[in-house]
């Protein structure tokens, strides 16, 4: 059981973005994803997430096919992701929108939702609990009735990642998580992002910051020119030849 | 006492009607589908019911359920061409789609009665009536807000990436909040026509469109309070300064400026953002005003 990418291509005319990129990320476990700048990270998290066509290859959550599947189906598949540039729901309240990130377990009957039936509001209620719960987990509990729109940069992206969490994924996609934060905030990250993976969740990490990575991936992909130019442990990935050249440049080499 | 309340009667009946529709436009705009289109459908409806009654001779309740269905009906086979429009795009389909109505009104003369319109529609619809309607309306409001719906329709007028990366189908939401809108406003056509005797084709024309606009945008597109504010206050205003009857639309245009420059989130919405800001002002965690900082 994995989230899989099977020799995924992208090309925009003659310009290959991405070129048989083979990727597993297991279950339970933090897989990074690293490269330079323009390597086709974003490419890659794109076509996971079905924002971009894909030209070859196939993705897979456990065993449905998401390769062509439009975004909602892929959350309901079980993939959560977070967002590179972060993308909170500013007029809404932290609970609010924490609350949407549920949407996927929501099983009231339209009609119910229609008429405010207590179906409907039995649901409403209940996803209240969980989201305040979440808040709890994250340390935000007093924030929840603020506007999200006014939060800090480090809270703005935990909003995100509870949101995310809310729909209790399978696998959890988290695009450069901690740009823009600091040392504190990113340590209390890494060991939320430990406490996941412990909880069975498979995390694909997409970030700038080696250090970061190395410390909590056991796998990681390097990405390069679109072509996965090396994977492994940490240790060895990083004194890889290629890949010192790819991120230093080719003297070093 | 009394008299001066029946003085004011006409006034209320107007203002419950053009809730109804104020709120089929709110409706709309909240799920983030930028359609004008709300009085074209009113118009399907009050043809539609005004014809049942007149011509066939149903009775106004069931006429009123056809209106109902045909709004919605004629607004889920809209809905189709519209899922693929954004933003202005919508709404010069929508405007184009009122105008359609309008000449299919005025030209296809032995079913719409033509220019004469339609008359002699027995007048079933009074203030109690209306009343009620307006309570049922608000009500389905308040469900509709705090329900899955609800914050379905706000995650997607915010951001559509994050919605559907969430799992929310925008086609299905979208094209949920136009039929329903549809309906309402097929509801209220009607309403409006079994309270006034008769249609005419002009009815539902651009001014009544800038209308019903102008109450949503005015009184607030994102809280419940937004339509029944800025109705309330667009139709007061023109009676309590007598004068500015007259020049109706010049003030419906002065205000709508006015909002849009001053108080960009109309005025309920803005007077609810800054009571909540006090409120959490008075406990204000230690980092809450640090805010944006990175």
């Amino acid at each position: 059981m994995a989230l899989i990418l099977d020799n995924l291509s992208k090309r925009f005319g003659g310009v290959v973005a991405s070129e048989n990129v083979n990727i597993t990320v297991p279950k339970g476990k933090i897989t990074g994803l690293i490269g330079p700048n323009g390597a086709g990270k974003t490419t890659i998290v794109n076509m996971i997430t079905g924002m971009l066509a894909v030209s070859g290859g196939t993705i897979r959550v456990d065993d449905t096919d998401i390769t062509r599947a439009p975004a909602d189906q892929i959350c309901r598949a079980g993939l959560a992701r977070t967002f590179q540039n972060i993308r909170i729901l500013p007029e809404n309240s932290v609970l609010d929108n924490i609350l949407i990130g549920f949407h996927r377990h929501e099983r009231c009957s339209t009609l119910s939702a229609l008429l405010g039936l207590p179906a409907s509001r039995r649901e409403t209620a209940a996803m209240r609990a969980r989201a305040e719960a979440l808040l709890e987990r994250f340390g935000m509990r007093h924030l929840a009735e603020y506007p999200a729109g006014g939060l800090s940069y480090g809270h703005q992206r935990r909003v995100e990642m509870m949101r995310a969490l809310a729909s209790e994924p399978d696998y959890i996609l988290l695009d450069e998580p901690i740009a823009g934060m600091n040392d504190v905030e990113s340590d209390a990250l890494a060991v939320l992002f430990r406490d996941l993976a412990d909880s069975g969740i498979g995390i694909l990490l997409i970030e700038h910051n080696l250090r970061f990575v190395t410390r909590l991936c056991e796998h990681i992909y390097v990405l390069d020119g679109g072509r996965l130019i090396a994977e492994g442990a940490p240790e060895a990935v990083l004194s890889d030849p290629a890949v010192l050249t790819a991120y230093v440049g080719g003297e070093h080499a | 006492m009394m008299n001066l309340l029946l003085g004011y009667q006409p006034l209320l009946d107007l203002f419950l009607l053009h809730l109804g529709l104020a709120y089929a436009q709110w409706l709309v705009l909240r799920a983030g589908v930028f359609s004008l289109g709300t009085v074209g459908l009113a118009a399907v409806g009050a043809y539609t019911g005004g014809i049942l009654v007149v011509t066939y001779g149903l009775p106004a309740p069931l006429a009123l359920i056809a209106s109902a269905l045909s709004g919605g009906l004629v607004a889920l086979a809209l809905s189709v061409p519209l899922a693929r429009l954004r933003g202005i795009y919508q709404a010069i389909a929508t405007v184009a789609f009122i105008q359609i109505v309008l000449s299919l009104n005025i030209y296809a003369t032995n079913v719409t009665g033509g220019a004469q319109g339609i008359t002699g529609i027995p007048k079933t619809v009074g203030t109690p009536l209306l009343l009620l309607a307006g309570a049922a309306t608000i009500y389905l409001m308040y469900a509709i807000t705090h329900s899955r719906l609800g914050r379905a329709f706000d995650a997607i007028r915010q951001n559509e990436a994050v919605a559907a990366s969430l799992g929310v189908s925008i086609v299905r939401h979208q094209t949920l909040a136009f039929v329903l809108s549809g309906a309402l406003a097929g509801v209220y056509g009607a309403l409006e026509a079994f309270h006034s005797y008769a249609l005419v084709p002009s009815q539902f024309g651009f001014p009544y469109l800038i209308a019903i606009l102008s109450y949503v945008v005015f009184g607030g597109r994102t809280s419940l309070w937004g339509p029944i504010v800025g109705t309330a206050v667009l139709i007061l205003l023109p009676e309590v300064v007598r004068p500015l009857a007259d020049a109706r639309m010049l003030v419906f245009g002065i205000l709508l400026i006015l909002t849009i420059n001053f108080l960009p989130k109309g005025i309920a919405d803005t007077l609810i953002e800054r009571a909540r800001g006090r409120r959490l002002g008075a406990r204000r965690p230690a980092e809450a005003d640090t805010a944006k900082g990175s």
